[in-house]
């Protein structure tokens, strides 16, 4: 029988047992091997803490080198690494400190350069350095961060944790659901008359649009003198008769301003209105056409006014009484009567045989008429017409919500050299109440000039537009 | 009085008996390396001794190492998956065997199969008087019995280790990648990166030491027998317990010299 012998199993067995040593040598060793041919490049970093002899050099987590060794220059760490020959760094190529994770072990990445740029020689610099982020400072900014947050919750606990606090949010929620039912309510109750009122718009709204084709020719026909009005304005006889007119109109308007007589009453008293609203409304239900009728009128925002003004020259009043219709949005009439104690001054030139005679006569208490056609974009309006019984322009500029209204007017261009120059700005204080003040007249040459302080009433849309609905309108 | 005195004396004995044993195992020590220095050395006897020691150890050491790897990865895996680091475990393990698993346990079962083994075998030879027969023939027993045991138990013990190592690496990976299900690309990564070649080297160094001491206390033990069959017993479970503790305290002492 064949036998190995002892020096033969003795010699097997060291030599198995050096193979695996060489083995694991060579396993152990092996990312060294390569490194030890490399060249060093020298980088400076402010806090090199962590970094160990033999740490990782790597680009794009690829490792091309190691650490090989870590001292102090000039109160800086001076980190030497030795890189693989076969890879080349370009002059402007950026190293940092990192970690694997927040626990693991520190390596140097290297952020690759511009290519084209020069090759770091053995024995250059890394001249870019990133500062590492520092978990002490993280940790001491986390703590911060930690005490801001705290006293958040402590105030906020101090409103909310309150017995006080609890019952107020448990108000608001009891609140919160009251509205919302009611709301609900509201809504399953009025659906039918929701859909009829929005049926009901679309209608009016081409209705609507008839109005104004027909309101347009009127104004044109005004405008080219045919009919009543246009002969108004064109002819001072007519122009005489409606001062007459007008001079009854204001007592009557004096009279419904006092409550006297039916309109009076109608426009003084809340429950008329009211009763008139529910006429309407019965109206509406029962009877088709009025309600489209009604519907017409309501597109219309109507604003009756009595703007009264102090002018403080002469010591005396000028009252307004103006009626404003506008059909929409930018568009607008505005027809009036002033009550002007200086009156209206008439220059009348005489000739008798060469000599000219002058002779100046002037109206007092004469009630003088407004009627205008405006115009607005967006918070500038242009009006345009008769003022003061005299033919003019102005201009509006609307500011804060239309409650701060600056007006600037021209009239009464041949009354005297000058035109008629009026400025003054108006502001609502409380709803339907204003205040306004100016200088009347400030260009005149004859002394006229005053600065004025007003006080104003405007009734708007929901008082007057029932009223109006029994004017007929054009269709 | 008498008895306090007794007590005291006993006391007293006792420690200086077993300074007096630490002297005469370095005296040994001491002889063994003047005989090693004077040739001819006999090769026969330390390649049968070296047979002995290693080849028939291998198969203990192989079982000893794998199951101790595989073990420690277990361990280690449970600890480790606290932190979402179980890929360090292939490290862990191939450090902890290379430094001191493999060199200790492989000392200590090599202890208790061949220390064991030439107390008991030169115990035997002193009782039955071969030594002295040696002695007669002129054949000094130290150069042809001893020598050949300390240089086998030295150079042994270092080739056993590695074959630790190696094994318990491997039943690390075994339990570790396909039983555990840890990345085999972290595992075998984070050795490579983690596991220097000092590690492997210095377990070996203790690996040699260890060998030294567990054939120079086996042999003194043995040597040194006194009182026939039950003497022969005694020496040998002596030499197991002393070669233990010695190698398990001087493990201490070398790992804080050398790491």
């Amino acid at each position: 029988m064949f036998s190995i012998s002892t020096e033969a199993k003795v010699g097997l067995f060291v030599l198995v047992a050096l193979i695996i040593l060489g083995y694991m040598s060579f396993r152990v060793g092996e990312s060294g091997f390569g490194v030890k041919k490399g060249y060093q490049v020298n980088v400076v970093f402010d806090n090199a803490a962590g970094l160990e002899r033999d740490a990782s050099v790597q680009i794009a987590g690829v490792e091309v080198g190691r650490v090989e060794g870590i001292s102090l220059k000039d109160g800086q760490a001076l980190v030497t690494l030795r890189v693989l020959p076969s890879v080349r760094l370009e002059k402007d190529v950026e190293a940092k400190i990192k970690s694997y994770g927040i626990l693991g072990d520190k390596y140097v990445d290297i952020v690759p350069g511009t290519e084209g740029e020069a090759y770091i020689v053995a024995g250059g610099d890394i001249t870019r350095t990133e500062r590492q982020a520092d978990i002490d400072k993280l940790l001491s900014k986390l703590g911060y961060i930690a005490a801001d947050v705290l006293e958040v919750t402590a105030s906020l606990k101090k409103v909310v944790g309150s017995v006080e606090g609890e019952a107020n949010l448990k108000a608001i929620i009891e609140n919160t659901r009251s509205i919302t039912e009611n709301l609900d309510r509201i809504v399953t109750q009025n659906d039918e008359k929701l859909n009829l009122m929005i049926a009901n718009l679309g209608e009016a709204s081409t209705e609507m649009r008839k109005a104004f084709a027909a309101l347009n020719s009127v104004v044109r026909k005004i405008d080219s003198g045919e009919g009543t009005i246009g002969q108004l304005v064109e002819n001072k006889d007519a122009f005489d008769n409606l001062n007459q007119t007008l001079a009854s109109l204001r007592d009557i308007t004096d009279k419904i301003n006092e409550g006297k007589g039916t309109i009076g009453k109608l426009i003084n008293d809340e429950e008329t209105v009211d009763n008139l609203n529910e006429g309407l409304k019965s109206i509406d239900k029962s009877m088709e056409g009025i309600e489209q009728y009604i519907s017409k009128a309501e597109q219309f925002k109507t604003f009756l006014s009595y703007r009264g003004e102090y002018l403080f020259d002469s010591s005396e009043g000028k009252g307004y009484f103006d009626l404003t219709i506008r059909p929409n949005e930018d568009k607008f009439y505005l027809l009036g009567v002033v009550a002007d104690p200086r009156g209206r001054r008439t220059v009348t030139d005489t000739t008798v045989g060469g000599t000219t005679t002058r002779t100046e006569k002037r109206e007092r208490d004469e009630l003088l008429f407004t009627a205008q056609i405006g115009k607005r974009f967006k918070d500038i309006a242009l009006r345009g017409g008769i003022f003061e019984s005299t033919g003019g322009v102005g201009i509006d500029y609307f500011a804060f919500d239309d409650s701060l209204q600056l007006t600037f007017e021209a009239f009464d261009f041949n009354s005297d050299k000058n035109a008629h120059l009026k400025a003054y700005a108006e502001y609502r204080f409380l709803k339907h109440i204003y205040l306004s003040a100016g200088w009347d007249d400030f260009i005149s040459n004859e002394g006229r000039e005053s600065p004025f302080v007003g006080f104003s009433i405007k009734f708007e849309d929901e008082d007057l537009k029932y009223l109006l609905g029994s004017v007929p309108i054009p269709n | 009085m008498n008895k306090i005195a007794a007590t005291v004396d006993n006391f007293g004995r006792a420690i200086l008996e077993n300074i007096e044993e630490m002297g005469r195992i370095l005296i040994l020590f001491l002889s063994v390396l003047a005989w090693m220095a004077r040739p001819p050395l006999k090769l026969r006897l330390i390649f049968k001794q070296m047979e002995f020691v290693g080849v028939k150890s291998i198969f203990v050491v192989v079982l000893t190492g794998t199951f101790t790897g595989m073990v420690m990865a277990l361990q280690g895996y449970y600890g480790f998956r606290m932190f979402n680091a179980e890929s360090l475990v292939g490290s862990t393990v191939a450090l902890g065997m290379t430094r001191e698993l493999g060199p200790v346990l492989t000392a200590l079962m090599v202890t208790a199969r061949a220390g064991s083994a030439m107390a008991a075998e030169l115990g035997t030879m002193r009782v039955t008087e071969q030594i002295d027969a040696l002695y007669v023939m002129a054949a000094n027993p130290v150069k042809h019995l001893i020598v050949p045991r300390v240089i086998a138990g030295v150079i042994m013990l270092p080739a056993l280790t590695i074959v630790s190592d190696f094994m318990g690496i491997l039943g690390g990976y075994f339990v570790g990648v396909p039983v555990l299900g840890i990345n085999s690309g972290a595992f075998i990564n984070n050795i490579n990166k983690l596991v220097d070649l000092g590690d492997i080297y210095n377990g070996l160094i203790k690996a040699a030491f260890f060998g030294l001491i567990l054939s120079v206390v086996g042999c003194y033990k043995g040597f040194n027998t006194t009182g026939g069959a039950e003497g022969v017993g005694k020496a040998t479970t002596e030499a197991v317990v002393l070669a233990a503790i010695s190698i398990l305290i001087s493990d201490y002492f070398l790992t804080a010299i050398m790491f």
